[in-house]
């Protein structure tokens, strides 16, 4: 499968607020294309679109114009109960600001995007003990998000990504908060994952990050457009 | 189902971590359905007791007008009653009321010659003579009569009366009795010092109850002083009583119920920014637009639900354990004797349903609607902080 594309966006325009007098072009005819099993980053200064395609390509938002293709299937036009199954299926999100719900546990964070599915509880818990294991925050499942270090969070966020065992990791400026060192502890457990098998998709400002030797394609963005791309 | 009982601890989970606010909720939301079930129980109560008293009474009580007010009838008028046809038992009736100002509470004395009642004695018997009387439950608390025990009223010419208490009245609730002193007819008649021949109405008992309102008919006719006076109209009369009385009390509460509704309006509409990054979180993460709804929906419906519950319960506990005395000087009326109150526990279905329907649906729509205006949205607004 590696080499096949997995995303591929065609000549996508976004505009938000349409028609009002704060509308905002974000991305001017875009095309990209990421493959499976690849490390693919998006690169640019603050307004350059990034994340705009980043969530385009995650399934979280509609071009104004374009196409977004997933295995080759257009997914800009299908209906929201759709769109949601793939985007559930398909991508793990880790945000900037983690986006934890912060006076629950760390196990329901874990679980948050199990609840609407058929699944028993038990399986459920199973689930995310396997993944809290795998990224060594299993003595914290019944912490308050709150309680728990920058970077602890960071790790109840890529479990809860991984709790569907999708197969892209979209993460957005995942190092904006970190010091190199979580920063570096934060890229070894994407690194591993990839070895997995996982796609990987990150936008971000931080050359620690595009400078990382796993690192199969860079994307440089810039005022909504591909500067240009680079793959190693 | 699976699915929906995840959601539903998961919408428990989201109360427990807004326990203040949602307890600040509760408590004016339960309040309030307290306040308007106990109106509800309460009219509701009475009007059953009224349709239990009047169910024993008689068809038909005559009275005698006196430039337009009610006078003592001649009790020769039963016999004239009792020539027309379908007209059964015809007996006069000797009552009054009676202001005791010890007490500050009105009685009602009532005349009777049977030794039977069809209100139903606590203790003891009906009065057999002169100074003997039968008194409710009311009276006999408020004047620490007892069977056995010395009841003295001052009667028409001014002058203390000693009767001796022979029994004090049960009835199903003591409305039926509460106020009331039964002596035997003459002793009635001395008391108030009534003119002889005379009684306050006289009781009518047709045969056939559709040929009620043709008797009524031909009282008028043949003696055109009286007021013929049907069950019916009285029944009518007491529903339209209570239920001013009701609709009086719903008014001035509606004031409170639509304080209620901002309240849960301003709460739901002002659907705070945590709220909203929660809903975005839980879209991004795969949950679709009808799962958070499903989520907005068993949150609302938990808590009004309690609420509703908590309230009704209150107002039962308040209107047949304590008696409502927060609204029975409202409902009931001046000829309530106060001490002793106890209506029977009555439950209307019907009326639950709408008071169930009229304050939990506002509620959870109040709470789905501005989620639903947020879950909409797309998710990716979350990613953007």
């Amino acid at each position: 499968m590696a080499g096949d594309v997995l995303i591929h966006a065609e000549n996508v325009t976004k505009v938000y607020n349409p028609g009002m007098p704060d509308e905002v072009t974000a991305l001017h005819g875009v095309s990209v294309s990421i493959a499976v099993g690849e490390v693919a980053v998006l690169k640019g200064p603050s307004g350059s679109g990034k994340t705009s395609l980043l969530s385009l390509i995650g399934c979280m938002s509609r071009p104004t114009s374009g196409k977004v293709l997933v295995y080759g299937k257009d997914v800009a036009k299908l209906p929201e109960r759709f769109l949601t199954n793939i985007r559930r299926k398909t991508f793990g999100f880790v945000f900037q600001q983690y986006n934890l719900v912060r006076d629950v546990s760390v196990l329901e964070n874990v679980l948050l995007p199990l609840y609407p599915l058929d699944i028993r509880i038990s399986e459920m818990r199973e689930k995310a003990r396997g993944v809290m294991r795998k990224l060594r925050i299993d003595g914290k499942e019944h912490l308050k998000v709150k309680q728990l270090s920058g970077g602890e969070q960071q790790r109840v966020a890529i479990a809860r990504a991984l709790i569907n065992d999708p197969e892209v990791i979209i993460a957005d400026e995942p190092t904006a908060h970190l010091d190199t060192e979580l920063s570096g502890e934060f890229l070894e457990i994407l690194s591993a994952l990839n070895r997995e098998g996982k796609t990987v998709v990150i936008a971000t400002h931080d050359p620690f990050v595009h400078e990382q030797p796993m690192v199969d394609r860079i994307i440089a963005m810039r005022d909504g457009r591909i500067d240009r791309a680079v793959v190693r | 189902m699976r699915k929906h009982g995840k959601i539903i601890e998961y919408a428990l989970s989201s109360l427990l971590r807004r326990k203040f606010r949602c307890l600040a909720i509760l408590a004016a939301y339960a309040l309030t359905v307290a306040i308007l079930a106990s109106i509800l129980f309460m009219t509701g109560s009475l009007k059953i007791e009224a349709r239990n008293l009047l169910g024993s009474s008689a068809d038909l009580i005559v009275q005698r007008l006196l430039a337009g007010r009610h006078d003592l009838i001649p009790e020769a008028y039963a016999e004239t009653i009792r020539g027309i046809p379908g007209v059964g038992t015809v007996t006069p009736r000797y009552w009054g009321y009676y202001y005791d100002a010890l007490t500050g509470a009105n009685y009602t004395l009532l005349g009777t010659d049977r030794k039977e009642s069809t209100l139903e004695l606590l203790h003891g018997r009906m009065p057999g003579g002169r100074g003997e009387c039968a008194v409710g439950a009311g009276v006999s608390a408020v004047r620490f009569a007892g069977e056995g025990g010395e009841l003295i009223l001052t009667d028409s010419r001014g002058m203390g009366v000693s009767f001796q208490v022979v029994g004090v009245f049960r009835a199903e609730s003591s409305m039926l009795t509460n106020d009331l002193v039964v002596l035997t007819d003459d002793g009635l008649i001395a008391f108030f010092g009534l003119p002889e021949g005379r009684a306050t109405d006289i009781m009518v008992e047709v045969h056939n109850e559709d040929e009620v309102q043709t008797v009524a008919r031909k009282v008028k006719r043949l003696l055109p002083d009286t007021r013929p006076i049907t069950k019916r109209e009285l029944l009518r009369t007491y529903d339209m009583a209570f239920n001013w009385r009701s609709g009086m009390m719903l008014t001035i509460f509606a004031a409170a119920v639509i304080a209620f509704c901002i309240l849960a309006w301003d709460k739901a509409t002002g659907i705070s920014a945590e709220e909203k990054q929660e809903i975005g979180i839980l879209k991004a993460i795969g949950w679709d637009t009808a799962d958070v709804l499903v989520l907005k929906f068993w949150e609302g419906l938990i808590l009004s639900m309690t609420a509703f519950l908590l309230g009704v319960i209150a107002a039962f506990v308040h209107v047949f354990f304590l008696g409502a005395t927060l609204l029975a000087h409202i409902i009931m009326g001046w000829s309530v004797l106060f001490p002793e109150f106890r209506l029977v526990p009555h439950l209307d279905p019907y009326q639950l349903l709408i008071l169930a329907f009229l304050t939990i649906s506002p509620y959870v729509a109040s709470t789905v609607v501005p989620s639903w205006k947020a879950a909409v949205t797309d998710p990716e607004s979350v990613m953007r902080g």
